[in-house]
């Protein structure tokens, strides 16, 4: 071998010579080996490093639907100009060529013409420190960029300036990304754009999801908040770290918050190829992202739409004037469906998906439209929580048929009063007289019930019911997101020597020391409707994976989920039952406002004082709370409204509400059937 | 039947090594392709302008000047050496006059441009070096334990290591160094006088180098800004005085974030090619200009050979300059005289400094210098000064013992 036979020459120097070229060859190869062979991979890893960037690509966020498909929430496309940096690095060097100092010197003509005496001027760039060279660049890429968008604000007959300040930080962090110029283009512009539009300019027209809700206010409680986040956390079962993130939607109350998870679906990962200038080269989707779930809801549109009308032409029309907020809950006895749930004032859940028009988030954090005050405000019952006291005391010895004497009240003859002793009396709305238990029912006697409660019933056995309905525990509509559990006292209270007969009496006519939700109230009237099976209430009826790579299988959430039944007697469930027949269907009852023909409907009025923390009257809720028909329960409805200023009673006030509501149904289950599509 | 009638059989020219020659050629060619047609400018250009095929034409010329060097004797040539050699001086201390030595935008001036042309009088001074270095210790071994006649040999090293300093092209100036070495321990000067002079040139070196880099500024011995910073980034020290503001120490690590980026970049493009490379044209440090595309096709023409071919490639790469290098020394075993064989050494002691400061700066053994890699790197000066030297080589294998 060439090597070998060097280094046997019999020639010393030679071989020394010979000698240090197969050592030096040898350090390379070694070295070469270490870089290439052992070391490779470390090398590979910062070279991706350095050339990629990753980019967290959002799933497109899955539909709400109503119980027979129709969308309640869904996606659009929307359409933004952008701007890419790298279509426009070639003018921002010329730019910086033209823009950068000169100096115009005299040249003399080589030495090896030097016959010749023709000197030339010849324009030399002025060598720059690199401070000054950055300045010059800056310079340049914002005249470049200015231009570009002047141009293009030409094209689409609309100036556009640029926001120098946006795009300074959008080049320095995010330069292999489109930089949008011009948010969600009008079917005019893109047309404009697409005409005029001869390139040139690095503009391009980028399609980007837009979460929406097409029937505006609708339900808007219900589906939620859901924002648009551009720096928002990754999930839990993906990549914590992407160089750019697209904008995300993330829902964060109602619907929308409970099942984010599941409605978000799972972002995919897109690698850009950058060059050392950090300019976009090329892209390609590493993984693409996974469609989030649908979610099917219990909810029917047509009663959701029925209940807010209802709600609002009660609210705008009716009682114009008054300050009025308030709630319905519409719900199947039979299955614990939530078939409609509104709550007013309501607000619309574009506008947080979509950005706020002007001055309107300041408009609707004063309206206090935020709250759901189906679910999560506390409300005095007054009156609807007599159902409780008349079964608590008809389960334990009370007659219905007997009469009980209301004495007048001495300062108001027209009232009754209900005495504690001869000095200590409660007033009463009702007249004075006897009244058996059906009259005191349907008058809402104040007196009779407060006997019921402390002569018959007794406190404890009160809130034995009152918690067999799970009054004062949240009804697990939301899974505990948002919702209140009201208030009702414990055994222990009731028990302690701090509460008085005045503390029973009020909580017999619901008032004092017991707050309830709407939903609560359509829990419980679904309990007496169905003969005493306290439901779960259902909301969500499935959740269907569009993406089925994901490996996610359909979630279907059973209904008729019965949390309680009562242990109450079924006489006293069914006497308490009349009494609310005759509430609406009979002549004298509080709640006749309601009814209409063809539909028994049973209901229970209620009206209760709102007092503020120094016991002074601020206002009234207004309750109706019903179920029909009365044959077959199948609804419940529960109306509440509150306001400082409007007078009158539950039935007169709410009735027409839950009214409006069960005509839309008797309407529905008129017309035929129509399957509605996906 | 003798060695000599064998040899009557055998070709003129050394074969093996042309091979090999031609081999790194039509790599250096195809490779030149690859760095520099990723680049807009460069691939929009005719093809007989593109840089690739104006090597090739560097190649034909240079294979003209091997055919020019092998017609004349080299005793003849080295009777022609002296001349040879004070015209490249010369040369040398023209192209440091401005107006006449050009700078190129590099800071440093190392050109002369003649029409068509850009001449490095550096690259053809190491040939005239080697030439004359030969020449000069051909004499007599017995001279040359005078000492005056070896540091005259070291004056004939020195000059033109100040002039080519001068420019200043340290790497270019250092490869004389052994170059020379090599040749007075062949031609028999007394061992221990070179070995004392190694000892003092690696003592001054290493003071030197350490001076460099870890003395505070007012002792350091001046040398070009950007020759201490390459030395800083191979040590691996940081930019920043110790004593420095928060402001000066940001800038100091943005220069040396600037400064180390090639030697980083080329280590990345070397590494990243694994066994097998990318694949020809596939190399992602030049095309997307992290290797800078100045650079690439140049001095550092071997971390893209490294990226696209990996291992394999530059095991390739390194076989081919080890046929050239010991075939080389074979020839110089062959030579009919001491002049000769001199040559032989000079030239292949040359050759291998280039490449193992050229690949050992892509790998980091040794500091970033602007040293081509003969025959590979793109660039006339190179070419041919690398074509004229591989034509000594086998003037002095046509002319060898017996033939």
């Amino acid at each position: 071998m060439l090597v070998v036979d060097e280094l046997k020459k019999n020639d010393p120097s030679l071989r020394l010579v010979a000698l240090v070229l197969a050592g030096g060859l040898f350090i390379l190869f070694v070295g070469l080996w270490w870089v290439q062979v052992v070391k490779t991979r470390e090398y590979q890893v910062h070279r991706e490093a350095q050339a990629y960037r990753t980019v967290r690509l959002p799933a497109i966020r899955g539909k709400i639907l109503d119980r027979e498909g129709r969308v309640l929430a869904d996606n659009r496309a929307r359409y933004n100009l952008c701007l890419y940096f790298d279509d426009l690095n070639d003018q921002f060097k010329k730019e910086y060529d033209q823009i950068r100092p000169v100096k115009i010197s005299v040249v003399s003509p080589p030495f090896w013409k030097f016959w010749s005496n023709a000197r030339t001027l010849q324009t030399n760039r002025v060598r720059l420190k690199t401070g000054e060279m950055d300045e010059v660049a800056v310079q340049a890429r914002g005249n470049v960029v200015s231009r570009a968008v002047a141009e293009l604000g030409r094209e689409l007959g609309e100036p556009l300036t640029l926001d120098l300040k946006k795009f300074t930080r959008s080049y320095a962090e995010e330069r292999a990304m489109p930089f949008t110029i011009l948010q969600n283009l009008d079917e005019t512009q893109i047309a404009k754009f697409q005409e005029k539009y001869t390139g040139g300019l690095g503009a391009q027209i980028v399609l980007e999801p837009e979460r929406e809700y097409p029937n505006g206010t609708m339900a808007a409680h219900l589906l939620g908040e859901t924002v648009r986040e551009t720096e928002g956390e990754s999930l839990a079962n993906e990549d914590a770290f992407y160089n750019y993130r697209l904008p995300d939607y993330v829902g964060k109350t109602g619907i929308e918050g409970k099942y984010n998870n599941e409605l978000h679906g799972r972002p995919g990962v897109a690698n850009v190829l950058v060059n050392n200038m950090g300019y976009r080269i090329s892209e390609d989707v590493d993984t693409p992202p996974q469609v989030g779930a649908d979610v099917t809801l219990t909810v029917d549109l047509d009663l959701q739409r029925a209940a807010e009308d209802a709600l609002a032409n009660a609210i705008q029309n009716k009682y114009k004037g008054n300050e009025v907020n308030g709630a319905v809950v519409v719900m199947d006895v039979r299955t614990g469906d939530v078939l409609a749930m509104a709550s007013w004032p309501v607000f619309d859940p574009n506008n947080f998906a979509q950005g706020w028009p002007a001055g309107e988030y300041e408009k609707f954090q004063e309206s206090g439209a935020e709250k759901d005050r189906a679910i999560s405000e506390n409300y005095a019952p007054g009156s609807i929580f007599k159902t409780v006291v008349a079964l608590a005391a008809l389960d334990n010895g009370m007659n219905p048929g007997e009469k009980y004497h209301v004495e007048a009240n001495p300062r108001n003859p027209h009232h009754g009063a209900y005495f504690f002793s001869p000095k200590n009396f409660k007033e009463d709305t009702a007249p004075p007289g006897d009244y058996d238990f059906l009259h005191a029912f349907i008058h809402s006697s104040n007196s009779y019930f407060m006997n019921a409660g402390l002569k018959y019933a007794g406190i404890e056995n009160v809130v034995r019911v009152a918690q067999q309905f799970h009054l004062g525990e949240r009804t697990g509509v939301f899974a505990g997101v948002q919702e209140t559990h009201g208030h009702l006292p414990s055994l222990g209270a009731v028990r302690s020597g701090d509460w008085r007969a005045g503390n029973t009496a009020n909580v017999c006519i619901g008032q004092g020391e017991v707050d309830v939700t709407p939903m609560q109230m359509a829990v419980m009237v679904s309990a007496i409707a169905n003969s005493g099976a306290v439901l779960w209430p259902r909301l969500v009826e499935k959740i269907t994976p569009q993406d089925f790579s994901s490996g996610i299988a359909e979630t279907n959430f059973p209904d008729t989920q019965v949390r309680n039944r009562l242990t109450v007697r079924p006489r006293s469930l069914q006497i308490l039952r009349d009494a609310m027949f005759y509430d609406v269907q009979g002549d004298e009852g509080s709640g006749r406002s309601a009814a209409i023909a063809g539909l028994n409907i049973c209901a229970k009025t209620g009206t209760a004082q709102v007092q503020d923390e120094h016991n002074r009257l601020v206002g009234h809720n207004y309750w109706f709370a019903s179920y029909a028909p009365a044959e077959s329960p199948h609804y419940a409805i529960v109306a509440m409204l509150q306001s400082p200023t409007l007078g009158g009673s539950g039935g007169d006030n709410c009735g027409p509400v839950a009214r409006d509501i069960y005509e839309a149904i008797l309407k529905k289950e008129a017309a035929p059937k129509v399957v509605a599509k996906n | 039947m003798t060695v000599d009638t064998l040899n009557e059989h055998e070709s003129k020219l050394e074969r093996l090594q042309l091979a090999a020659v031609l081999g790194l050629m039509i790599i250096g060619a195809m490779f030149i392709y690859s760095a520099t047609m990723s680049g807009a400018v460069e691939s929009q250009k005719l093809w007989y302008a593109q840089l690739w095929f104006r090597q090739i034409i560097w190649y034909a010329l240079g294979i003209g000047a091997v055919v020019a060097v092998c017609s004349v004797s080299y005793h003849t040539l080295a009777r022609w050496s002296f001349v040879i050699y004070w015209g490249m001086i010369l040369c040398l201390v023209a192209v440091l006059i401005p107006h006449i030595g050009q700078t190129h935008n590099s800071g440093a001036r190392r050109w002369i441009d003649l029409p068509f042309y850009q001449f490095q009088p550096s690259e053809f001074a190491k040939i005239a070096f080697v030439l004359a270095g030969a020449n000069f210790l051909s004499r007599p071994p017995e001279e040359l334990k005078r000492p005056d006649i070896f540091w005259k040999a070291i004056g004939l090293m020195a000059l033109p290591f100040v002039l080519i300093k001068k420019e200043p092209d340290l790497g270019s100036a250092l490869v004389l160094v052994p170059t020379g070495l090599v040749m007075m321990l062949v031609a028999g000067t007394p061992r221990k006088f070179i070995f004392r002079l190694v000892a003092v040139v690696g003592i001054v070196g290493v003071l030197f180098v350490a001076d460099e880099v870890f003395a505070p500024p007012h002792w350091r011995i001046k040398i070009e800004e950007y020759q201490r910073q390459r030395l800083l980034v191979y040590f691996g020290r940081d930019f920043a005085a110790k004593d420095a503001s928060e402001g000066d120490r940001q800038a100091a690590h943005r220069l040396q974030e600037d400064s180390s980026f090639q030697s980083k970049q080329a280590l990345i493009s070397v590494g990243s090619g694994g066994l097998l490379g990318a694949g020809w044209c596939e190399g992602k440090q030049t095309s997307l200009q992290f290797m800078p595309s100045g650079a690439a096709h140049n001095d550092f023409i071997f971390s893209v050979i490294a990226e696209e071919k990996g291992f394999v490639g530059s095991v390739t790469v390194l076989t081919l300059y080890a046929v050239v290098l010991f075939s080389g020394l074979r020839i110089a075993g062959q030579a009919r005289d001491r002049l000769g064989k001199l040559i032989a050494v000079g030239v292949v002691t040359l050759l291998f400094s280039h490449v193992f400061v050229n690949i050992g700066m892509n790998i980091r053994i040794v500091p970033v210098t602007g040293i081509p890699l003969p025959l590979l790197s793109y660039g006339g000066s190179s070419v041919l000064c690398s074509l004229i030297a591989l034509g000594l080589m086998q003037n002095v294998y046509i002319q060898r013992k017996g033939y």
